[in-house]
């Protein structure tokens, strides 16, 4: 059963990398420009659902992580640095971030008291940009160049949107194989284990912290490197990648698609983008859609969307398995 | 520089008093209720474009003001209702993330009903012509509206004061905060004295919404702005604590007026290395000792 269900998940990634990858060949650029904008946005909403949905530590700041990576990587392009450095960088700086971060709340604080913090913090984060001359303060920085790759003798140019669309693919969908892998192991599973019950997760011996710690760094360093990949494709980058409405964003894509199944947060994010995409000439109408679909989904299907068809699937596989009963035993009634 | 800072500091009480308007409802329904409700600003806002409507059919004066606001508050009490009644009361037994989630949709609601209604243009409204202009002591130099304000401040923080440690419903409320199991056992309608919260938390909601109306540009963006202020004041001052809740937003409110002294280039930025540090150095807000 759980193979089977695996085999189903590995043939429905293959099924959306090979559709993904074709988006250049049939869609318009304009097409293209917004599935990679989701893709971007997918890979953010997917580490924060790692704090969330497999850590159990809610953040509401976490689009400051993305800033730092998309501002460091727009920056250095601008200065022309080399691109792969540059996402090193923002891997790392976001890693750092969320360390100091870490090490300074996730032990003292929880549930309301980190949510408020974090979402204060990353404020902080927001007005020094904005008013930061450097940075281009609330207009941002503007025209960053699409990069060129050098790897040792061969060159690639991402300066074409739609080379730079298959990188990005290409990147996004290994670091979202890789935040995968990390919680179908070990790690994974000691983190889904705290977040279940803490108290007890620490008396079999777990060190409660320095794991979310781990979870908290992955996802900060995932976040900047979502932010970094956005920089070149947008061209542009302005105080808005961090101010706390984005941080909400992840939290709302998230919990749309089903905060409690790793590839929800994805699938949240593309709904929401076809939301955006319908009611956008009404003004006003997204909102209360949006935000009636958030009610409904907290009230009646914490499990999101894919919790939803979950439901359903079990409950088709309960009648399949009791007629399977049926026509094993030859019984109606299983004996006694 | 002491006119600048004595000026600094009557602004500040000026916009501490505002923050705490709205702070108050917000933290009247987490105290009953446990529902830390992002939407408080949301609702804030339709009280604000309300008083706008109002007004437009009773004309300038100081006591068409007053009535476009109570008005206002009225018809947000039975927005509240409402809400309650689908939302919040569903909302009670989930966790804290899921109760901020939802409350969220709520805001977004909000907006986006207030974009429908009264569309996006920006409006503004001067204040009654009774509290509109200057005072002078001496050198200072005091705007009439924010001596309103502050008095309007004063007036919505002492009738909550008084109604709860003063008066019979206060101990009932207070009661209901501490124990709402015990609170039924002991025969009182529990589910009624929740609504009653919920109204009086809402209409107040309306109430500041039509009062802070003349004090700034009315866009659907006043909910986001206003409610993030009134969340820090509340969480500073302690969850369901009005006293703290008080102190907690002049303190925003002085920190923001004097942030350019405090960090001159960065505007705004003050008020959250305040929050932040409240935030380690007293977590369970200013002065911890449970519901008040």
């Amino acid at each position: 059963m759980i193979t089977a269900s695996r085999n189903s998940v590995i043939s429905g990634i293959l099924i959306a990398l090979v559709l993904l990858a074709s988006v250049p060949l049939w869609a318009n650029p304009g097409w293209v420009f917004v599935v990679g904008f989701v893709l971007v946005e997918a890979l953010f909403c997917l580490s924060w659902n790692l704090l969330f949905g497999f850590a159990g530590v809610a953040t509401f700041g976490h689009a400051a992580f993305f800033a730092v990576g998309a501002y460091l990587v727009g920056w250095g392009l601008r200065a022309g640095e080399s691109f792969l450095l540059l996402m090193l960088g923002a891997g790392v700086l976001g890693g750092l971030g969320s360390l100091l971060v870490g090490l300074v709340a996730l032990r003292r604080m929880t549930g309301i008291h980190l949510a408020v913090l974090t979402l204060a913090l990353s404020e902080v984060l927001y007005i020094v940009i904005g008013n930061t001359h450097a940075l281009g303060g609330i207009d941002g920085l503007a025209s960053i160049p699409r990069p060129t790759i050098h790897l040792g003798l061969a060159e690639i140019s991402l300066e074409s949107s739609d080379a730079y669309y298959w990188f990005l693919l290409l990147t996004c969908s290994v670091f979202a194989l890789v935040l995968w892998w990390l919680v179908q192991s070990r790690f994974g599973r000691v983190l889904r284990c705290i977040k279940q019950d803490g108290e007890r997760a620490e008396f079999i011996g777990v060190n409660v912290n320095r794991y979310q710690l781990a979870a908290f760094v992955v996802a900060g360093a995932v976040a900047a490197v979502a932010g970094g990949l956005s920089a070149p494709l947008t061209q542009i980058v302005t105080p808005a990648a961090g101010y706390w409405m984005h941080s909400i964003q992840a939290v709302l894509n998230s919990l749309l698609g089903g905060a409690g199944f790793f590839w929800g947060p994805a699938l949240g994010t593309a709904i929401f983008a076809g939301i955006d995409f319908v009611t956008r000439t009404f003004a006003g109408l997204s909102e209360v859609v949006v935000g009636g679909i958030l009610l409904v989904i907290v009230l009646a299907f914490p499990g999101g969307v894919l919790g939803f068809l979950s439901t359903l699937k079990s409950r088709r596989d309960r009648n399949a398995d009791a007629a399977a009963n049926v026509v094993e035993t030859g019984l109606k009634e299983p004996a006694e | 520089m002491s006119m600048q800072l004595t000026f600094a500091l009557v602004n500040g009480l000026t916009v501490g008093m505002s923050i705490f308007l709205v702070a108050a409802g917000l933290t009247l329904v987490f105290g009953i209720l446990r529902i830390l409700n992002f939407a408080h600003g949301g609702f804030f806002m339709i009280g604000a474009y309300l008083t706008f409507s109002f007004l437009q059919v009773l004309g300038d004066g100081l006591a068409q003001f007053l009535l476009a606001s109570l008005a206002a508050g009225v018809v947000v009490a039975g927005i509240g209702i409402v809400t309650d009644r689908i939302v919040l009361r569903r909302l009670k037994d989930l966790d804290e993330e899921y109760m901020l989630i939802g409350t969220f949709g709520l805001l977004m609601v909000c907006v986006g009903a207030v974009k429908l209604i009264w569309g996006l243009d920006y409006h503004s409204v001067s204040p009654p012509s009774e509290v509109s202009g200057i005072l002078r002591f001496g050198n200072l130099i005091v705007s009439k509206y924010s001596l309103f304000i502050v008095a309007m401040g004063l007036v919505v923080f002492f009738a909550l004061e008084f109604a709860i440690h003063r008066l019979w419903i206060g101990k009932i409320v207070q009661s209901l905060a501490n124990d709402g199991w015990m609170t039924g056992l002991l025969g009182l309608n529990v589910p009624l004295l929740f609504t009653g919260v919920v109204i009086v938390a809402f209409a107040l909601a309306g109430l500041a919404g039509g009062l802070l109306l003349p004090n700034q540009s009315l866009s659907p963006e006043l909910g986001h702005a206003y409610t993030l202020n009134a969340f820090i004041a509340v969480i500073i001052g302690g969850l369901g604590n009005i006293r703290g809740a008080l102190f907690a937003s002049l303190i925003l409110g002085i920190t923001e007026s004097m942030s350019s002294f405090i960090i001159p280039g960065m505007p705004g930025l003050a008020i959250y290395v305040v929050m932040i540090v409240l935030l380690f150095a007293r977590p369970n807000g200013l002065f911890h000792r449970g519901v008040s």
